[in-house]
């Protein structure tokens, strides 16, 4: 009755704040999430589509299992959102050999299972790949419709109470007292503004969250990091792709429903909404891509596409409360804002546990002892969001 | 390119077709003209959106006259003399400008619950087979709603995308309400879901082999 009582506004529908919205909605909290587009029109919506293994931040060992428990996780309580074909890290050029052993010892000490393929076998399981490789290893990953992750965990929070607004975009915070005591937000379906006023505001815009913390008065330190990737017109494999070797521009091929999609490179800009892919990234992609699988460069490209990262700025790591290496939670209480926390950083496939984390940090501010329950319930499918 | 781009703009009760004037390079998306335009003319305007590259199916528009995903298609393929009429898809309540409520389409599934993984088997060799999973083609986007004269002004019908994904699942049972009017023999076989279906995934042709499995038995129906 008394988390009921505690209304919590989640800003910003991507993946994340849909996995927030459930997080806390499961504990009991009322919730309501604001986004400015549809759900999934900014960054998770428009990811590659990797439900990663872990195996291509192996260089990490930590940041790595976290993946790898996620991606269990996720396939345990929505295995109907996911194609679980696997993976593999091809070697091609001597320099990929190398790197083999360092692989290997890697995902060992990460507890991820992996297994070498001959260069017979890889080529049988996916016949699209280089012939020329030189060596193979199996690994965990799996793929997904963005879109419809994210509708499946705001069905979820929906079924616990959360609501949805679509379309309402924060344009303004008034703070009193070291507190926000109301959100304005612009509301692009009546064409009017109108105020919120709850007791804690989560900002879960990711690579916007500089940009939505400024309307506060506090800063964010994320860096927008764009990556361009290039949907193919046919789908060329089931496994995805990746090159054994750091991750690097152009070394993942990422398949499903009826494409594959090349990814993907890196850069920095200051504002996320102003970001177009150059057209030497695009070529690069194909050049790199065709590396893998050479027939790359005999489709047409279906579509080109930029997503930002909401990647963790200098200055995070002592200012805010890092609660893994991937992503961290931002209490604002340090700028003056006692009811205002940003998450940045992180990954679609970690969404869960960011959500996990962020509602740890929330009911113990608010004093309430009540644990995350997302990794034991299965999800609602996302057809029930529109119920 | 210069383009104009006619959009039809729904708000709280009132319609009316704003012109914007857009810059742009004619293997540009759409889409990516339809977001500049929210971000730097007019942020109330209201789109549905997410992967920008055809697997999710949340961009499909009315674009000259023709349902399509606004993410594959190229502003130059589609512009008449420089121009671009954008209008929401029929068939749905329009929510706001080019976004329409899906719950026409997706509040339907609870009756039949679609799988929404095809399973396939890949052959290594005579003795060894390999499981594959692979999401369907269809990106529930809603075309094929908005291009059938059935759905458009029979708003039990199940519809043809969800048809589809029945008949394409493989069961051998499927509730009652398929085999209604609500459900196969509401398709008067105009076929238009097909022409307009943006991957091909033919839900006219299912549905009448879901008609044809059902009469010969094949699929039983319950219920």
């Amino acid at each position: 009755m008394e988390r009921r009582d505690k209304e919590i506004l989640v800003i910003g529908g991507g993946v994340t704040g849909a996995a927030i919205a459930y997080d806390l909605a499961l504990r009991g909290f009322k919730v309501q999430v604001v986004e400015r587009g549809s759900l999934g029109a900014g960054t998770s919506g428009r990811t590659h589509g990797l439900l990663h293994s872990g195996c291509r931040y192996i260089a990490d060992v930590e940041v790595a299992r976290e993946c790898y428990e996620e991606n269990v996780i996720l396939r345990r309580i929505a295995p109907f959102l996911f194609e679980k074909n696997g993976g593999l890290f091809i070697a091609i050029t001597e320099d990929d050999l190398k790197y083999k052993d360092f692989f290997l010892k890697q995902c060992e000490r990460a507890r991820i299972p992996v297994r070498e393929v001959s260069r017979e076998e890889a080529l049988r399981l996916e016949p699209n790949l280089n012939p020329e490789l030189k060596a193979a290893v199996e690994v965990p990953d799996g793929t997904f419709d963005p879109l419809k992750v994210i509708l499946s965990f705001a069905a979820s929070a929906k079924k616990y109470g959360a609501e949805f607004r679509p379309y309402n975009e924060v344009v303004g915070f008034r703070v009193s007292d070291g507190r926000i005591v109301g959100v304005r937000v612009l509301d692009k379906v009546r064409v009017r503004e109108y105020e919120l006023t709850p007791d804690f505001i989560i900002n879960a815009t990711g690579a916007w969250a500089d940009k939505v913390a400024r309307l506060a008065g506090v800063r964010v330190p994320v860096k927008p990091s764009p990556g361009v990737m290039v949907a193919l017109d046919g789908r060329i494999g089931y496994m995805v792709f990746n090159r054994l070797n750091k991750p690097g521009d152009g070394d993942i091929i990422v398949h499903h429903r009826g494409t594959s999609v090349v990814g993907t490179t890196s850069w920095v800009v200051e504002d996320p909404d102003i970001v177009r892919a150059p057209q030497d990234h695009v070529e690069l992609m194909i050049k790199r891509g065709s590396e893998l699988a050479p027939i790359v460069s005999k489709l047409r490209v279906k579509a080109v596409y930029v997503s930002s990262r909401p990647l963790i700025g200098a200055g995070a790591a002592t200012t805010g409360r890092e609660v893994s290496r991937s992503f961290a939670i931002l209490d604002h209480s340090r700028d003056g804002i006692e009811n205002f926390a940003s998450i940045i950083g992180g990954k679609f496939t970690t969404a869960r546990l960011m959500a996990e984390k962020m509602g740890d940090f929330v009911a113990e501010r608010l004093g309430v002892s009540v644990r995350s329950k997302t990794s034991e319930l299965p999800m609602s499918p996302y057809w029930l969001y529109f119920e | 390119m210069r383009y104009k781009v006619v959009i039809r703009r729904y708000k709280d009760g009132r319609i009316s077709f704003d012109t914007f004037e857009v810059e742009a390079n004619p293997s540009e998306s759409v889409l990516d003209v339809v977001e500049r335009i929210s971000i730097e003319k007019d942020k109330t305007l209201v789109f549905e959106h997410a992967c920008h590259h055809g697997v999710c199916g949340a961009c499909g528009m009315v674009i000259n006259g023709v349902e399509r995903l606004a993410c594959i298609t190229r502003i130059g393929d589609v512009a008449r003399n420089g121009v671009v009429v954008l209008e929401p898809l029929r068939g749905f309540k329009v929510i706001s400008d080019l976004a329409v409520d899906k719950s026409r389409m997706f509040g339907r599934y609870r009756h039949v619950a679609p799988s929404t993984l095809e399973k396939l088997e890949l052959r290594l060799n005579n003795a060894v087979s390999i499981p594959r999973e692979k999401l369907y083609d269809c990106l529930e986007c809603g075309i094929c709603y908005s291009a059938c004269p059935i759905a458009n002004t029979f708003p039990e019908y199940l519809g043809p995308s969800l048809l589809a994904l029945i008949s394409r699942s493989g069961n051998e049972r499927v509730p009652r309400v398929v085999d209604s009017r609500r459900g196969v023999w509401g398709c008067h076989a105009a076929f238009e879901c097909s022409v307009r279906c943006p991957v091909n995934f033919k839900p006219g042709e299912s549905i009448l082999k879901l008609r044809r499995n059902i009469i010969s038995g094949r699929v039983r129906v319950e219920g």
